[in-house]
């Protein structure tokens, strides 16, 4: 990776001087094959981090709609988002394969090229998504020597979570942002927030454009109401159409995930979605150790990387455990509920069935999952 | 010619397949809407493995039925600081309103309704302090006190009923234990406080700069 001038990417996989055999043959997981040379210049993590760059491009950090607009891509880019992964791939194995990294750097190495060469979360057994959460718990400790627990449950049958929001309860405390924030490992640096909620002059009606979701003053402030928005779930997400990597998909419970190590951070969804409901890591994703939730679900809350997207999940690593999302638990005046839309007896059907219940753009099909209502 | 017409008609007949085709295009669900879908497939809802029970955790709670619903709340007695109130309230008010017997309840100023619609005995009972009565005199239990609030206000118990109001315990999995009227609200001053929002994001006012 000397010659940064050169208008292609060549695998140099350590082996300058030896001009023969390109790759390594040798066919050992630890241990080297012999004849590796010292010529890196850069560290492994500093290698990933230039391929990320690479993908992610020169625009600027931006928050919510204003990221998808005056995105340019021209064909050197779209060049450079194909290669980057690959570029990752190949940092891997010339580590794996040197005779100088220690046993736990193979280890390391061995988890990050099964990592990156793994198939789509969506199409995987259970066995297969228990060895990626087993992967990545491993790799999480030879880093930083804490244990997470990360879980792969599945989407139970007869369940379809929903969402109701009452609108007259609401107060705009923002207690539901805190602690969603924090369940769900969002990031620091950029005060990344899944939750918006939105301060609206009574008698205007719903509108967003002269709404604040920035407010810092005493609240309720007289003369307003507050409507909160995440992403709604979709049953017929936009968003999910045109991923094309189909990273992003609907689950059988109706959750609307993402695989982070499948997306390669295009930001489609995020044009696609009516909603402003996802948001995208423009900078590597910093958590406090000491602040980490190390209760996570892979397509949840655990550890995302620089240039992909992410979105609220409806917590999945608790809703699949029958608790309630962090902003549920976190609301003190019961504005927000949540449950099984299957269950006849379910609070969130009771409130279905009796309230005036209405959603943000019913017209365009997209059947979110997330209801309004008042008292 | 006559084939050419025929063609045409096959062409158009094909058409109109397509587009009959394509135009519903449902996916994997074959319903109008989600109230619909909804409904159907709950129609055979066989109820599910996953228990919110771990999640109420060390609250005491009792059962209650109120119409067709039957769940949880927390038991109230025993979270009251200096419950029974007979321990102290042992002769008639006007007896314990000296000087020479030790203050209590200072901290309370009524802020519910005004002076016309309630006062203290609205809802307590001078004559049996350990029981709540109702506005005929009849015995509510501190434990049930929603039954008290619930005179006035019946819109919010029915919403409370169904669990349109007031926040769940633990999880929304069975069984439903839902705070009761008391765990959110002072009886003597029911209404939240207004004040300042948990957060400010001081990132989104860059960006918006
Ligand atoms: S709200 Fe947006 S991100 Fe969420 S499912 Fe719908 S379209 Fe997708
Ligand atoms: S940003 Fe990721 S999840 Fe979204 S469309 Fe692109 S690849 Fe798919």
């Amino acid at each position: 990776m000397s010659n940064n001038n050169k208008k292609w990417f060549s695998l140099n996989l350590g082996r300058k001087e030896k001009a023969a055999s390109g790759s390594c043959s040798c066919g050992k997981t630890s241990g080297g094959c012999g004849g590796a040379s010292n010529s890196h210049h850069i560290t492994d993590e500093e290698f990933d981090v230039a391929a990320i760059n690479a993908s992610i491009g020169e625009e600027r950090t931006k928050d919510g709609f204003e990221q998808v607009f005056d995105v340019k891509m021209d064909r050197r880019t779209a060049f450079k988002k194909l290669t980057a992964s690959l570029l990752i791939g190949a940092g891997a194995v010339s580590t794996s394969c040197s005779v100088i990294s220690s046993d736990e750097n193979k280890e390391k190495s061995q988890i990050d090229w099964e990592e990156q060469f793994k198939g789509n979360y969506k199409l995987m057994t259970d066995e297969e998504k228990n060895g990626t959460v087993d992967r990545l718990v491993r790799s999480y400790q030879l880093r930083t020597g804490k244990t997470i627990s990360m879980s792969s449950k599945n989407a139970e049958e007869d369940v379809l979570f929903g969402y109701a929001f009452n609108i007259s309860k609401c107060k705009g405390y923002m207690d539901c942002v805190n602690a969603c924030v924090e369940e769900n490992n969002q990031d620091r640096n950029s005060q990344m927030q899944y939750i918006r909620i939105h301060e609206m002059k009574d008698g205007k009606g719903f509108n967003f454009n002269e709404a604040d979701d920035n407010y810092y003053h005493e609240v309720p402030a007289e003369g307003h109401f507050y409507m909160g928005t995440q992403c709604f779930h979709c049953d017929n997400p936009p968003c999910v159409e045109v991923c094309p990597v189909q990273a992003t998909w609907r689950e059988d419970d109706g959750l609307v995930v993402v695989d982070y190590d499948w997306c390669v951070g295009c930001r489609y969804c995020m044009a696609a979605c009516p909603y402003d409901g996802r948001r995208f890591n423009w900078s590597k994703p910093e958590v406090p150790e000491a602040e980490i939730n190390h209760n996570q679900h892979y397509l949840g809350n655990r550890m995302r990387k620089k240039g992909v997207m992410e979105k609220c999940t409806f917590c999945v690593q608790r809703s699949r455990a029958g608790k309630n999302p962090a902003c549920v638990e976190a609301c003190p005046t019961g504005a927000r509920i949540f449950g099984n839309l299957l269950d006849p007896d379910s609070t969130i059907r009771w409130v279905l069935e009796n309230k005036k219940v209405f959603r943000l753009k019913e017209d365009l099909g997209t059947e979110p999952k997330f209801w309004y209502f008042m008292d | 010619m006559k084939s050419n017409i025929n063609m045409m008609g096959k062409i158009v007949c094909f058409s109109f397949f397509l587009l009959a085709f394509f135009s519903c295009k449902h996916h994997e669900n074959e319903y109008h809407s989600i109230t619909d879908k909804i409904e159907a497939e709950s129609k055979n809802y066989h109820g599910t493995s996953i228990s919110s029970e771990a999640y109420i955790g060390e609250i005491e709670t009792i059962e209650i039925t109120e119409g067709e619903h039957t769940f949880l709340i927390p038991e109230r007695k025993s979270q009251i600081k200096s419950y029974a109130c007979t321990e102290c309230h042992s002769k008639p008010l006007e007896k314990m309103q000296r000087k020479a017997i030790k203050k209590a309840h200072w901290d309370i100023k009524m802020d519910h309704a005004n002076a016309n619609t309630m006062n203290c005995v609205t809802c307590h009972n001078p004559d049996h302090m350990d029981d709540l009565k109702s506005l005929t005199g009849n015995t509510i239990d501190f434990n049930t006190s929603y039954n008290l609030c619930n005179q006035c206000h019946t819109k919010q118990f029915e919403d409370w009923k169904g669990g349109a109001h007031g926040k769940r315990i633990g999880g929304w999995a069975p069984p439903r234990a839902s705070m009761t009227c008391v765990n959110c609200h002072n009886p003597h001053k029911p209404h939240f406080e207004s004040r300042w929002p948990a957060r400010f994001n001081t990132q989104k006012v860059k960006e918006r700069e």
